[in-house]
This record gives structure tokens, C-alpha cells and sequence, in this order.
């Protein structure tokens, strides 16, 4: 058996090296955190010295940015990021993210930029800085021409699906006139993903779905009879695409920003748009 | 027939990631589990108290928060690991921490006298616990072991929270792409494939173990 006097001096350690670690571990915490002094400076000056930057994108956001069959990232949003930071002399690498952590993987500096159709809204001002506009795009509603529905009032009394977290749940409940006031028990179904959706508005589920009008060209493409549906839109505010980056990367915003204004004078941002939506985008001032 | 095909690369390449988390989390747990399972049998209650405070945590809240902690957490006071380590890391002490509990129930079910006939005999405590005890505790924790590996297949999907492309992200892309279910059909399959795999070999080594009684 062991003696008493080894108990006791043995408790003794393992209880002081323990309440040292949560010391140090307090320490730590308390301290301003490295990742964050870090992500104040400006990182511009490394980027272009290592030629490389990692962007950080959803993969199963179409068309924006997701992976083809093959399992290459691709999308609007790619091509043009490829094209500006080629322009720069860098490359990038595409880092896949979860979307609800987005913020927090550029503040922590896993990623240096957020690329994939991201909406400038004030909540994000706070966190993070953006680009200039590259893109804009309008919420749409999207119905079988089956159901009648014609107009925002003809959604009287039916069911709306939306995407979970997205800004079209957003617009819909802080402009409630324009659809909401319609619609079954004035509250809208939510799906985690779009394609889910359009799935129950495929099984007469849903009546109609609120979306932003770039996927619902891109969803409405694939279906196996196009024709079969109605897009409306209007009503809502019109929003903004934007590149996210770190508050205090200011070199890197400002070289993005004075590519994407030649691009944009060059008519390549107006190509791209035609080539992944079919159309071109509101006009951009 | 042709769509499968065409889903098949990129849920295969989602595949690996899978296996890697798996399998790096059985050789990084089972270990970890059954020293945890032996410190909570200390004679000293402040090791005990530890580990039974590390049990409780680890069981006691989500693995998807604990990921969370890990890789995000983590970074921000400077501890940082690249997205594969965290998950490995994660799911290792979080196992570590389920498969203790089972050695725990398994070691206990030798009784004491086994024990002391083995110190009569002379044995030294290393010759106890190899040659002894484990031998007998191996076999009776298969079955619970299985249970556990056969979650962990399922809860490798987990990663995606931190970045990491597995099976089921992979399903939900091409999802996503191609607006149909199929990917999530095949991902399915290939789920009810691995853990078919895991019963068979864990089956194969109760049949196995069997030699001992």
C-alpha cells in the first residue's frame, strides 16, 4: 500500500501543477491576443513579397464560387478573383470555409480576404472592411408558372421558403410590405440550403421561394424544364456584392479596388456576368 | 447511371479526408483512453479528480462546439493549429474521453482476487496489467468499442465547421451544383459501406479473441 506521507505529497503536486497551468492559461487570456495585434497591421507588404493569398469561399455557393465535377473551385466570383490578383502578380489559394464562421476566420487571419458573394450590410461594417461594389444583384421570387402566382400580392396566404441566414430572409422581414405581409402566417420556411428548397417547390411544398436573382437563373438553368417557372423582381433594395478584408489591410483593399475599376472600365466584369448569369448586372455608379 | 459517375471524384476525394480523421483519431484514442481509464483507478484523488473533470467536459458538451474552440478558440490567444491538426486533436481527446469510460466498466469487471492470485505468483504489475488483465478487458469492450467507432465514421462529417472538405460536405456541394439528391444517395451508400466494414472486422476480432475462453 502507499504510504500517506507519498498521498499527500503527490495530491500536493498534481494540485499545484494543475492550478499553475489555469494560472498561465489566465495569463494568456488576459493578455491582448496575438492573432488580433496581428491582424491590425498591414499584411499588404507580405502578401506581394510571398506572391500568394488566401481567400476564403463557401464551395457549395453556386454560381459564385463552388466546385465543378471534377472538383476544381470555379464561379463568377473565381474568375475574377483569378483575374485581379493576376494582374497583381499573385496567386491564390482557394481556402473553403464554413460560412457561419466567415468573420471569424479572416479576424483570426486563417484567410486575408472573403470573396463569394458577400453583401455589404452595416452589421459587417463593424467587422470587417470592403471593397468597392463589383456586383449587384436584386432579390427575386421564384414560383412554378403552374401556381398562378403573378405578382407579390397573388403570394396571398401561401407558403415562402427561404435560405436560412441569408439576406433575403433579411430584406424580407426588415421590409415586411413588400412580401411579407402576404404570405402564410407571415412567416417564411427556412432551409439551410437553396437546393433543398427548390426541391419542396418542386414536390408543390412551396409556392414560392425567395432568393437572390443570380441563383435562381443558375437553379432554373438546371432544371429539367426551365419554362416551367416564373422569376419576379422589384420591391426589395438592391444589393451589394463586395470583397471582404481585415480593417486594417488597407494596402491590399486598395490595390483590389484599383484593379477592379479597370476591369470594370475593360468590360471584363460585364463578360463574366454574362457568362455565369446569363445577364448583366443593375448598373453600378 | 452516368450521374453517379459524374458525382463519384469529388465525393471520393471527400472520402479520403474521412478516413484520414478517422483512422488518426482510433490510433490517437484508444491509447489516451486507456491510460484516462487507468488514471481514473488512481490512488490519488487529485489525478482522479482531473480526469474526471476531462471526461465530463468532453462528454459533457457538443464535439461541434469543441471543434469550434479548438481552431478558432485557439487562435486567438495564439495557439494555432493548421485546420487538420485542430480536427484531429478534437476528435482524439474527445474519444479518448468516451472510450475511457468503457476500458473503465471493462477493467472493473476483473475481479480483485485476479489480482492478488497474480501477486502471489510473483508477477510484477506490468506482467499483471499485459499478460493479465488486458487480454480479458480487450475482449469484454469490443462490443462497446464497436458502438463507438461505428459514431465516430458518422461524426468525422463534423469538420466541416472548421474548413475541412469530408464525404458529406463533398455530397452537398455537388448538391448544391447540380440541384438533385443524388450525391447525398451515394454519400449514404458509402457511409453504410464503412461502417459494414468496421462490423465485419470488429465481429472477426470478437471470433478472434474467442481463443481465450
Amino acid at each position: 500500500m502507499i504510504s500517506k506521507k507519498k498521498k499527500i505529497t503527490v495530491n500536493t503536486i498534481v494540485a499545484l501543477v494543475f492550478f499553475a497551468l489555469i494560472a498561465w492559461a489566465v495569463v494568456i487570456l488576459l493578455k491582448p491576443s496575438n492573432g488580433n495585434v496581428q491582424a491590425k497591421e498591414d499584411q499588404w507588404s507580405e502578401i506581394k513579397e510571398k506572391k500568394s493569398i488566401t481567400i476564403g469561399l463557401d464551395d457549395t455557393f453556386v454560381p459564385m464560387g463552388f466546385r465543378d465535377s471534377a472538383g476544381k473551385i470555379v464561379g463568377f466570383d473565381v474568375d475574377l478573383a483569378e483575374k485581379v490578383f493576376s494582374n497583381l502578380g499573385i496567386k491564390v489559394n482557394w481556402q473553403p470555409i464554413d460560412w457561419s464562421m466567415k468573420e471569424t476566420e479572416l479576424n483570426t487571419g486563417n484567410i486575408d480576404a472573403l470573396w463569394n458573394g458577400y453583401t455589404k450590410t452595416p452589421e459587417r461594417a463593424k467587422q470587417v472592411a470592403f471593397s468597392t461594389t463589383y456586383h449587384r444583384s436584386q432579390l427575386a421570387l421564384v414560383v412554378k408558372k403552374s401556381s398562378g402566382v403573378k405578382h407579390f400580392s397573388d403570394m396571398q396566404g401561401k407558403v415562402l421558403g427561404v435560405q436560412t441566414g441569408s439576406s433575403g430572409e433579411t430584406a424580407l422581414n426588415s421590409q415586411p410590405s413588400v412580401l411579407k405581409k402576404y404570405i402564410a402566417g407571415q412567416k417564411a420556411v427556412g432551409y439551410d440550403t437553396f437546393d433543398k428548397a427548390f426541391t419542396d417547390l418542386n414536390a408543390n411544398r412551396l409556392t414560392g421561394l425567395l432568393v437572390d436573382e443570380d441563383y435562381a437563373r443558375y437553379y432554373i438553368k438546371q432544371q429539367a424544364n426551365p419554362n416551367d417557372y416564373g422569376i419576379m423582381t422589384g420591391g426589395f433594395a438592391v444589393s451589394d456584392d463586395v470583397v471582404a478584408f481585415r480593417k486594417g489591410d488597407n494596402g491590399l483593399r486598395r490595390a483590389v479596388d484599383r484593379e477592379l475599376a479597370k476591369l470594370e472600365k475593360s468590360g471584363y466584369v460585364h463578360e463574366l456576368e454574362l457568362r455565369w448569369f446569363g445577364q448583366s448586372s443593375q448598373n453600378l455608379t | 447511371m452516368e450521374n453517379v459517375m459524374t458525382f463519384l471524384p469529388g465525393i471520393l476525394a471527400g472520402l479520403q479526408m474521412t478516413l484520414g480523421v478517422f483512422f488518426i483519431t482510433i490510433i490517437g484514442s484508444v491509447p489516451l483512453g486507456i491510460l484516462a481509464s487507468l488514471a481514473m483507478k488512481s490512488p490519488y484523488f487529485t489525478i482522479r479528480w482531473l480526469v474526471n473533470g476531462y471526461i465530463w467536459i468532453m462528454r459533457g458538451t457538443p464535439l461541434l462546439l469543441q471543434l469550434i474552440f479548438i481552431y478558432y478558440g485557439l487562435a486567438m490567444v495564439g495557439v494555432s493549429f493548421t485546420r487538420f491538426e485542430a480536427a484531429a486533436f478534437a476528435f482524439i481527446i474527445n474519444y479518448a474521453a468516451y472510450l475511457a469510460e468503457i476500458f473503465r466498466g471493462g477493467l472493473q469487471s476483473i475481479p480483485q482476487g485476479q489480482f492478488d492470485a497474480a501477486k502471489v505468483l510473483g508477477l510484477s504489475k506490468g506482467q499483471t496489467f499485459f499478460k493479465v488483465i488486458l487480454p480479458q478487458v480487450v475482449k469484454i469492450v469490443v462490443p462497446s468499442f464497436g458502438n463507438e467507432v461505428v459514431n465516430l465514421v458518422k461524426d468525422t462529417s463534423l469538420i466541416y465547421v472548421i474548413g475541412l472538405g469530408d464525404i458529406l460536405r463533398a455530397g452537398s456541394i455537388a448538391a448544391a451544383r447540380d440541384v438533385t439528391l443524388v450525391p447525398y444517395l451515394i454519400v449514404g451508400v458509402l457511409y453504410l459501406i464503412m461502417t459494414a466494414v468496421v462490423t465485419i472486422t470488429l465481429r472477426a476480432s470478437e471470433k478472434h479473441l474467442n481463443v481465450w475462453r
